[in-house]
């Protein structure tokens, strides 16, 4: 009978051939997928996207910059670019790369592809911030404009992705986003998140992990070389001014814009137990079946929420919502934000007169 | 204007309007219904009630008393079901082995029956069949009214509150815990349990980590095997506690490898599936004995067992054919068990043993029967039995014939952990593909325990046998 030493050994490595197959992303059957997937297709259609990219940001591109993109080599770059050049995708001046209206408009159909299915993966998935865009890189090579139109219908033709970036239309119109790095915002001039860049994706981890996302109200505190500081979503953040350069922001030019409960708010997980908050509304970062669940148990602009008691390991935490306890865990509960009761009575007087008056 | 500059003005004032307007306007309404309800509705003064609920959940969740709570009750449940269980067994035994079997035997034998009634059924479906209801039945018919109780009374909640912590940390829902229990009685009831949780990602990998948990079917042969083997090694004196540890010890394996997968699948297959949580605690109540007795036998018990008792029909047949089909004077379940010896061997268990595992996957009841019943076959030593009938002997006869069989220490370890970790009976199979509505899922379920429980033994043989040990 065999032996043993030569049983496990044999185990152990059908075992690392296995891993060594099928490793994600490092093993060899994922890299044969990855090589076959860039086809000369898919790279000629990497190539538009990035030379479009660097078109709105109003810098040119090169044969250089292209190669570095696709992590190709220079000769091989070189020809890609000469098919399609011949395909009336681009035109070459002086090693300057422009799109022509044919490129421009498959440049747009990729770009529209990758956002609006971003969109989809935020919205209808359970995927994190993290994977959207990976998927997404893989995804629009894939997609027909039926296809497309079919997804923008389902999702409610939305407008941005979920990073602040606007869909392209069909028809091929894109809103350009006019707004500035949030390092070079002024202190005290409140401003609203528009955008947050997801490359590099170790930056966008970082910008992730501490809660940020378009369509939050930001006011700076500190903006320095070496730091930048600013409250947002109900605290104040730090972070270095290469990570908040990722950070678009427009300034809330007219100041009655801004609603009392978009600024001023706690975050339920904060809640001492026995203590009770009034909610001011949700996170826009919660989306899709989470945001319709906390909807359905009644959790809205108004409602009043007890902490009750908090489990033995700390997390979750039951809430009296409208007569029923109800335990959320600490990262939902950072979703919902709170006011103090007597602030919300305040508010709802003043809401009350407004309305009265007919305003 | 035409219809293009109508439509021009729609996109440009869809643009202005901002993007989650369609959330905006939900919400708005939803709050203004929310408003104009509580402008209507007068709720009377329940403020007594509650405060009673809050005294008892601040016990039954407090950090000092929850959990030896729930371990008091969950071992006071444990023990009714197997206490409980024990004499209706027998009664079922009673009544369907030892007076039905003869009875019918005896009829066939006057009448001349044909082999097909006579062995086929009689032997073979008959006896699985009966087999399955005696063993199984009564704890089921314990086990969920009571369970369910303690659901109804509002208890269950709490528990899945308690514990939700170390489920987060897997990727998992607190309510896994339940179904994780119910699975103690009943995999395919705990696959049906996993419903109370609404988030599809955390309710797939309840279903398909179910199978961790020992059920009801396997418990017997872990205690069996726990009890010859096992106990055996310590005195006399310390003997019952050896074994109880060891039968404790792959059940806690059971939990923590379905928490381990739990945490592997959330990160991989499953991290696309949508992922909500919430948890409701539902006020206490005196439980309604009578309607969940009813309930909790017709929706749970009866289903199940209808299940059990269809696919226990084709496997005594098949066990019954395999024992009696014979090619020159050799029966196919000898073949069969020719043929998988090696791999058995190669697992530190035997051919037997792997045949019994999959005549017997529409039930867990009927592994040592089989087991005994094919090692009769192979030694040829035809007891009192006759080929493809299942029987028990008594735990030494037992012990003599598997040792006669070639069983070993080492044996009885990877049967106990074979048994934790091999793919579920097809009731809970068939229940998983009903549940989850897809093949995949199904087929991950069915043959992930199963690699895991082959790749396991496998380490446990090879290294026993590097480091000496004989078997």
């Amino acid at each position: 009978m065999i032996d043993p030493l030569t049983a496990l050994l044999i185990a152990a490595g059908l075992t690392g051939v296995i891993i060594t197959i099928f490793l994600p992303e490092q093993g060899l059957y994922p890299r044969w997928r990855e090589g076959r997937r860039m086809t000369k297709r898919v790279q000629s259609e990497d190539a538009l996207k990035f030379i479009h990219k660097r078109e709105m940001e109003r810098r040119g591109s090169t044969v250089e910059s292209v190669a570095g993109v696709l992590h190709k080599r220079m000769d091989k770059t070189a020809v890609l670019l000469t098919i399609m050049q011949k395909d009336g995708l681009l035109t070459i001046e002086n090693n300057q790369l422009h799109l022509t209206n044919k490129g421009r408009e498959s440049a747009l159909h990729i770009i529209r592809a990758h956002r609006l299915w971003e969109r989809y993966l935020a919205d209808k998935t359970g995927y994190t911030e993290a994977d959207w865009h990976g998927r997404a890189e893989l995804r629009e090579h894939e997609m027909s404009t039926a296809e497309l139109d079919a997804l923008a219908a389902k999702l409610g033709n939305p407008t941005h992705d979920p990073h602040g970036d606007p869909i392209p239309r069909a028809d091929g119109e894109v809103m350009i986003i006019a707004g500035r790095p949030l390092p070079a915002t002024t202190c005290d001039t409140p401003a609203r998140i528009i955008h947050l860049e997801d490359e590099p994706p170790i930056v966008y981890a970082q910008l992730i992990a501490e809660g940020l996302h378009p369509g939050m109200n930001i006011r700076m505190v500190e903006s320095t070389n070496e730091r930048v500081r600013f409250w947002s979503n109900g605290a104040e953040h730090l972070l270095a001014p290469i990570v908040a350069n990722n950070i678009t922001v427009q300034p809330i030019p007219n100041l009655d814009d801004i609603k009392p409960d978009e600024t001023n708010y706690r975050l339920l997980s904060n809640l001492e137990i026995g203590e009770s908050g009034v909610v001011a509304g949700i996170a826009p970062s919660c989306r899709g079946a989470e945001r319709r669940r906390f909807m359905d148990l009644g959790i809205l602009r108004g409602t009043t929420i007890t902490a009750e008691m908090s489990s033995p390991g700390g997390d979750p935490t039951a809430y009296e919502i409208r007569g029923a306890l109800i335990a959320l865990r600490e990262n939902q509960a950072k979703q919902i934000r709170i006011q103090s009761p007597e602030q919300a009575t305040q508010q709802r007087a003043t809401r009350w007169i407004a309305h009265s008056q007919g305003i | 204007m035409n219809t293009k500059q109508i439509l021009q003005t729609a996109a440009t004032l869809r643009w202005q309007i901002g993007q989650d307007f369609h959330e905006k306007l939900m919400e708005d309404i939803y709050t203004n219904a929310a408003v104009l309800a509580d402008r209507a509705m007068t709720r009377p003064d329940e403020k007594p009630h509650f405060d009673f609920d809050r005294k008892l959940d601040q016990i039954v969740t407090s950090r000092i008393w929850g959990f030896p709570m729930m371990i008091l009750l969950f071992t006071l449940v444990f023990w009714i079901t197997i206490q409980g269980a024990n004499y209706p067994s027998q009664w079922l035994a009673t009544i369907f082995l030892e007076i039905g079997y003869p009875f019918l035997k005896n009829i066939s034998t006057t009448i001349g029956a044909p082999w097909f009634i006579d062995g086929l059924l009689l032997d073979g479906v008959y006896l699985a069949t009966a087999w399955v209801i005696s063993v199984m039945l009564p704890p089921m018919a314990i086990f969920f009214p009571l369970f369910t109780l303690l659901e109804d009374f509002g208890y269950l909640p709490r528990v899945a509150f308690n514990l939700d912590n170390a489920f987060r940390k897997s990727g998992a829902h607190g309510k896994q815990s339940l179904s994780m229990m119910m699975g103690f009685g009943c995999n395919a009831a705990g696959v049906v349990a996993a419903r109370v949780i609404d988030s599809p990602r955390e309710r797939l990998i309840a279903i398909i980590t179910n199978n961790f948990a020992l059920c009801n079917g396997r418990w017997p042969t872990q205690i069996l095997i726990a009890t010859l083997f096992i106990g055996a090694l310590a005195p006399p004196a310390l003997a019952g506690l050896l074994s109880a540890t060891a039968v404790v010890g792959v059940t806690m394996l059971g939990v923590f490898l379905s928490l381990a997968v739990s945490w592997g699948l959330s990160r991989t297959a499953l991290k696309g599936e949508v992922s909500t949580f919430s948890l409701e605690l539902p006020p206490y109540r005196p439980p309604r004995v009578l309607q969940t007795i009813y309930t909790s036998l017709i929706d749970r018990t009866l289903i199940i067992l209808w299940r059990a008792i269809i696919f226990a029909i084709p496997a005594g047949a098949v066990i019954w054919l395999i024992s009696n089909i014979t090619i020159s004077n050799i029966s196919l379940a000898e073949y069969i068990i020719g043929w998988l010896n090696p791999l058995g061997f190669l697992i530190g268990l035997n051919g037997i043993i792997l045949v019994a595992y999959i005549v017997a996957i529409p039930a867990n009841e009927i592994i040592i029967p089989t087991i005994l019943m094919l090692t009769v076959l192979v030694s040829g030593t035809n007891g009192d039995a006759g080929a493809g009938v299942l029987f028990e002997l008594g735990n030494d006869g037992t012990k003599e014939l598997l040792l006669a069989g070639g069983w070993t220490l080492l044996t009885a370890v990877n049967i106990m952990l074979f048994s934790l970790l091999h793919n579920p009976c097809s009731t809970t199979i068939y229940t998983i593909y009903k549940e989850t509505g897809s093949r995949k899922w199904t087929a991950v379920a069915t043959f992930l325990p199963l690699a895991m429980g082959f790749g396991l033994t496998f380490l446990i043989t090879q290294l026993w046998r590097l480091f000496g040990g004989t078997g």
